[in-house]
């Protein structure tokens, strides 16, 4: 299919019980209740008003008719005047007071649900986010949750409508009883017929949610592969894939609005067919003088104030689906365990650096798009292949230590980096870092001593003052400028628009490959972490530029434990100690001189580099076609 | 240079593609009039005809069932049954029918309103698509995604319901004013119309002062997806330095942003005078007509129906509340979506310019590129002349402009001053399509596209299956993606297999080979390579390179060598060129690049070339 298009659940979807996911909805409006009672009363008060008005002012019409004390009557139709205009100008101010609290329970409530989910988001680790892309998680968190705040408004309009339910029932009851048991015995019908809704609004809600989502995801990765296509003039690709989605997501929500607009006309049909009996029974009665005509006229009117509060109760938990649904997708979102947790809270002032791997073990799951027709995600075709990196892998590295990764793709250098970070979790065995495990430290005090940095740099759309000190917020501008004096020199920051305070742009895209690693590097530098993990750190500065960096790096590194994953040999010789991986095992280990010394893997490889430096090797390369 | 030029009548605005006749752009001059050409577009006028007045008949038989209940009532309180059987009929019909009309509506308008969403989002897409490169990056690309489909979204919600809302208060507004007109005594139109005035001019008061508060809502959530979707994309930064607290402060801030103005927007929506104005013109109809009534112009009855009557006015007055809201959402969402369609892009297709084979001669005349909205040049009066088929390596340091001279080429930017010639003609007068079509890069970073690996190979020109596994092995790839679970139907990019920087530009180099072009821009300033599959790499380049006028952005050596003519830059400029053995004798920036790497001293370095 590509593109990710389909629109499976993702694998951390679950399907919740009503009754749960009511409960978690009904907890976020907890804080707000008194406001939301205020706002059902002032709701309520407001229809009771509303129709308080025709009757006052019909009683003070009828006061005309009567005429003994003429000035008295005058008074009282002056009064009545009066209380109308009262009311009416009281209807305004509840209205007033409703709106106004109830759109700030609203957005009080998003608000606190978009944080919540926020934070859970923020405390996955890498895992979730090699699996799922981030379009469809912002159109989660922003979107979906404005749905959820719907549900604040459904449920005082229906609280109020039953109150007013229940006025009107006993006023027609008041009226004529009979009557009032042909109309109860329709009622059933009316909740059968809302309620068959259901599942069907909320099936094709989810499917109309996740189809916006994908629609977001791709207009994402369509605007930040641009270049691409603009460089093989490939628009028209990207184009016939977006109508692709973009159909979807439109047939998708034509559906979900084709069905929900059928529930409001099949309950009206029962209201016709009251009507319709209540004629012939009424006007039965009427005829036989058992009911005055009059009654049978207010009977008639009372139905209809009393059949639209019934339709909103009994179309509640249709329409009430959207928002149960927005809540489905949200609350999946926050109850997926990040796999990554502590399980003490050690803080620690000062890390040394001494670090164990013992008998460490682990391996990616490579997940495959679960596909389930959009329901449950149970019946989850499972497409998941296990890859081993480390099995029982040890490695002691000293406090102060340098040590140098050297390896293949795919032998495991970066995933140890990752590990030592606490981005994925491990299946089995030790890290210990000083002696204490690691998975034993407060998360993030213990990351706040690791200094990562990576191969394809990631920049905010900042000012380059803001980039450089973003782990040390308080760092001054010569700060600043020494830890980019030490990333290779910043002489070219003057040559920006407006120097450290250039905007670099989102993903820092006003710079040069190169300097964004600069930038990178600085960032890290600033931080003074314990231990530093160069994971092919200069891959994309020229040699020169490189050589500057080597020089302030050897600095840098003593004093702390430092991790040098390398594809480039000639800038590990001089850390002091070399271990060469190959999947997932260590298969030499010494510095530079004792492994070519050894004439192995290492000196293999080595010599095979410098080869490619070689000027035989130049010239011969000349002659290849 | 980017002058934000958000309202000009751009009919003739420049745009990379086109696939359709864009038959909206001449009416991009003002959200209101982009939204009603879309409201009137092809059938879409039909339907709202045909919703117009299915709101009114349906009104209509609202009404009439109430007329005719009074009636029936009437009827059967003087003792006559003859009608009771048919008055249920009716009333049943009605009640049904009345309904079924209703779905039709709302059938109807749900289908022009999610139409519309759909084909606004197509052009905002479209237009895009067409945007210069330098547009792209000073977007965010969190805002673009808020706007294609939220904001996109507020036109559907101005459709449905609001649309139907709005003619179905408009109608219940008018039909009992007129209704006062006809039946009843001349004066007692006075409340009604003081009071549809009033309205009008409350309204406006209203929906004025929605405006800012619809716009920073908008804009507001632009802005919090933006940051979350920016915050998402560098997880990993933001776990590496433990800023979670920040991030998520950072995002709790316009989040914040958001919900104050949906609680402002909130408290104008109270603050609806009219709502006011409706219950004073209520009772002042009542004691209109009773002063009427002791005057002996008006019976008791009449004062009730028209009191009545009046008081129907309510519901479309309380209801356009939430109409005019939506519009004034619409509006805004409209707004933001103009700005971007409207901003000015610098590169045009170029539909009548020249189509034809490139031979490959490349020449820069005095080229300087300045980054909009700054005055330091970043490159300085370039001057190159390359014949058809040569490898010109650039050197320089890192931050030199060495990538930036290669993106005029295919016009991913237009240079301030000078100009580029392919075949002696400037690129400005090449078709668009012919020029880029010939044109391949392959970049530093190579982004991939969540497909599969087949699929990304196959970006440039759409492939068999065999003909990718060729040029697979041709770039040295096939090796490594045989490895992967499912081969060449493995997903790769944001989900799905993670390669390395080495394997992305093998992919990289296969969507070359695959597209074969007459210019190549080989950004290989990386070195992220691994050293044993270096020599497979460095011979899938060298392959690529033949038959072709290729730009070769490198440090290695080995690569130089291969090359016809070596440029060195340095801080925008041109400050050497020639061949190596030249240069190291000429030039000290372009020996100083290579002597440390090397552990040569330069005496060496220099003897060796002689």
């Amino acid at each position: 299919m590509g593109f990710g298009i389909g629109l499976g659940a993702e694998e951390y979807d679950r399907s919740y019980k009503d009754r749960d996911l009511v409960r978690r909805v009904l907890a976020y409006f907890r804080p707000y209740k008194n406001s939301l009672i205020i706002v059902t009363l002032f709701l309520f008060a407001q229809s009771i008003v509303n129709a308080l008005i025709p009757i006052i002012s019909r009683e003070a019409i009828l006061q005309l008719e009567i005429a003994d004390d003429i000035e008295q009557q005058q008074l009282y139709i002056i009064f009545l005047i009066g209380i109308t205009l009262i009311l009416n100008t009281l209807g305004w101010v509840f209205n007033y007071y409703r709106q106004t609290l109830s759109s700030k329970v609203i957005g009080d409530a998003v608000l606190d649900l978009r944080k919540d989910v926020n934070v859970s988001v923020l405390n996955h680790d890498m895992s979730f986010y090699d699996k799922y892309p981030t379009g469809k998680i912002v159109s989660r968190i922003n979107t979906d949750s404005r749905d959820f705040g719907q549900t604040a408004d459904q449920l005082s309009q229906t609280v109020s409508s039953i109150l007013l339910v229940g006025i009107m029932f006993a006023v027609m009851l008041t009226i004529n009883v009979e009557l009032t048991l042909v109309v109860l015995l329709l009622v059933p019908f009316i909740f059968v017929i809302a309620l068959s809704f259901r599942k069907a609004a909320r099936r094709l809600t989810l499917v109309g949610q996740r189809a916006l989502a994908v629609v977001n995801a791709f207009v994402q990765e369509s605007f930040t592969g641009i270049q691409i296509a603009k460089t093989f003039r490939q628009e028209s690709k990207l184009f016939v894939k977006f109508k692709s989605v973009n159909k979807q997501s439109y047939q998708a929500n034509l559906k979900r609005a084709y069905l929900l607009n059928f529930i409001f006309p099949a309950m009206s049909t029962v209201q016709g067919i009251a009507l319709a009996l209540l004629v012939i029974v009424g006007g039965t009665a009427t005829l036989n003088n058992e009911l005055q005509a009059a009654d049978f006229y207010l009977f008639l009117q009372s139905l209809q104030l009393f059949f639209f509060p019934l339709f909103i109760i009994a179309s509640f938990w249709p329409s009430f689906q959207s928002g149960l649904s927005a809540a489905e997708r949200i609350f999946a979102l926050i109850d997926t365990p990040p796999a990554v947790i502590q399980n003490d809270n050690i803080v620690s002032k000062k890390i040394e650096g001494e670090i164990i791997f013992k008998d460490l073990t682990f391996s990616y799951v490579e997940g495959k798009e679960v596909l389930d027709k959009g329901k449950t995600s149970e019946n989850k075709t499972k497409a998941k292949k296990e890859v081993k990196v480390f099995d029982d892998f040890s490695l002691n590295i000293k406090p102060g230590e340098s040590l140098a990764i050297v390896g293949h793709t795919g032998a495991g250098k970066s995933s140890l980096a990752k590990l030592l970070a606490r981005f994925y979790e491990f299946q089995s065995g030790d890290i210990l870092i000083d002696g204490v495990n690691i998975r034993d430290y407060n998360l993030k005090e213990y990351r706040k001593h690791i200094g990562i940095i990576h191969q394809v740099p990631f920049l905010w759309g900042d000012t380059l003052e803001n980039n450089v000190k973003y782990g040390r917020v308080d760092a001054s501008s010569d700060d600043v400028r020494w830890a980019l004096e030490q990333a290779g020199g910043a002489d070219w920051v003057d040559d920006l628009p407006q120097g450290l305070n250039t905007n670099i742009r989102e993903r820092g895209s006003l710079l040069s490959m190169g300097q964004r690693q600069l930038v990178a590097l600085a960032r890290v530098l600033l931080e003074n972490p314990s231990i530093l993990v160069l994971d092919e750190a200069t891959a994309s500065v020229d040699p020169f530029t490189e050589t500057r960096i080597q020089e302030a790096l050897e600095k840098t590194i003593k004093g702390r434990t430092s991790i040098i994953i390398a594809h480039r040999l000639w800038t590990v010789r001089q850390v002091d100690r070399i271990i060469v991986l190959d999947h997932g095992k260590i298969v030499e280990e010494g510095n530079h001189d004792q492994l070519i010394a050894q004439n192995g893997v290492y000196a293999l490889l080595y010599n095979t580099y410098f080869r490619h430096q070689s000027l035989e090797y130049i010239e011969k390369a000349i002659e290849w076609s | 240079m980017q002058k934000e030029v958000l309202k000009s009548a751009n009919d003739n605005a420049k745009t990379e593609f086109s696939p359709e006749e864009d038959k909206f752009s001449h009416v991009r001059t003002s959200s209101r009039r982009w939204i009603i050409a879309h409201l009137l577009a092809g059938p879409n006028k039909f339907i709202i005809v045909i919703i117009f007045f299915g709101t009114i008949i349906s009104s209509l038989l609202g009404s009439g069932l109430m007329v005719l209940i009074g009636t029936a009532i009437d009827e059967f309180s003087v003792g006559d049954s003859s009608n009771m059987l048919s008055y249920a009929i009716f009333f049943f019909i009605f009640a049904v029918g009345s309904p079924l009309l209703n779905l039709l509506m709302s059938l109807t308008r749900e289908n022009l309103a999610q139409r519309i969403e759909r084909d606004t989002r197509q052009e905002f897409y479209v237009s895009l698509l067409g945007k210069s490169q330098s547009f792209h990056e000073s977007q965010r690309i969190g805002d673009i995604m808020a706007r294609a489909t939220n904001d996109v979204r507020m036109l559907n919600f101005m459709v449905s319901p609001g649309l139907s809302l709005l003619f179905e208060s408009f109608m219940r507004l008018v039909i009992p004013i007129i209704f006062v007109a006809i039946f009843y005594p001349i004066d007692l139109l006075a409340t009604p119309l003081i009071f549809i005035v009033l309205f009008i001019i409350t309204l406006r008061g209203y929906t004025r002062q929605l405006d800012p508060v619809a716009n920073r809502l908008r804009a507001e959530f632009g802005q919090m997806n933006a940051v979350l979707n920016e915050t998402l994309s560098g997880i990993e930064v933001v776990k590496g330095s433990t800023t979670e607290e920040y991030e998520l402060n950072r995002y709790f801030i316009n989040a914040k942003g958001y919900r104050d103005a949906f609680v402002d927007q909130g408290r104008i929506m109270a603050r609806y005078i009219p709502l006011l104005l409706i219950g004073l013109a209520i009772t002042a109809s009542l004691g209109h007509g009773i002063i009427l009534y002791i005057d002996g112009k008006m019976t008791v009855g009449a004062i009730i129906s028209y009191v009545g009557l009046m008081s129907t006015l309510r519901f479309p007055t309380f209801i356009s509340i939430w109409v005019f809201a939506l519009i004034r959402l619409a509006i805004s969402g409209a707004d933001r979506l103009l700005d971007i369609m409207t901003k000015e892009s610098e590169i045009d297709e170029n539909l009548e310019g020249i189509e034809q084979k490139i031979a490959g001669k490349v020449v820069f005349e005095n080229v300087s590129f300045t980054y909009p909205g700054s005055d330091k040049n970043v490159l300085n009066k370039i001057d190159i002349m390359v014949a058809p088929g040569q490898t010109v390596a650039i050197v320089g340091t890192t931050g030199s402009g060495k990538t930036t001279v290669t993106k005029f080429l295919s016009r991913l930017y237009d240079p301030n001053e000078g100009r580029i010639l392919i075949d002696d003609i400037d690129v400005r007068d090449w078709k668009l399509d012919s020029l880029r079509s010939q044109i391949s890069y392959i970049e530093q970073d190579t982004f991939l596209f969540s497909d599969k690996i087949s699929e990304n190979i196959s970006f440039g020109r759409t492939s068999e299956i065999e003909e990718i596994q060729r040029v697979a092995r041709e770039a040295q790839a096939d090796e490594f993606i045989e490895q992967l679970p499912q081969k060449y139907d493995s997903e790769v990019g944001e989900r799905g297999v993670q390669l390395s920087g080495g394997q992305r530009q093998r992919i990289a180099i296969a969507r070359a080979f695959l597209t074969d072009p007459r210019i190549l821009i080989l950004d290989d300033s990386t070195s992220a390579i691994d050293s044993d599959t270096e020599d497979k790499i460095q011979k899938a380049m060298r392959r690529i390179l033949y038959g072709r006028t290729t730009f070769l952005i490198t440090h290695r050596l080995s690569q130089i060598r291969w090359a016809d003519l070596i440029l060195v830059m340095k801080k925008g400029q041109i400050i050497a060129k020639g061949s190596h053995e030249n240069l190291l004798k000429t030039s000290e920036e372009y020996r100083k690049i290579f002597v440390k790497r090397f552990n040569l001293d330069e005496k060496s370095l220099l003897e060796e070339v002689n």
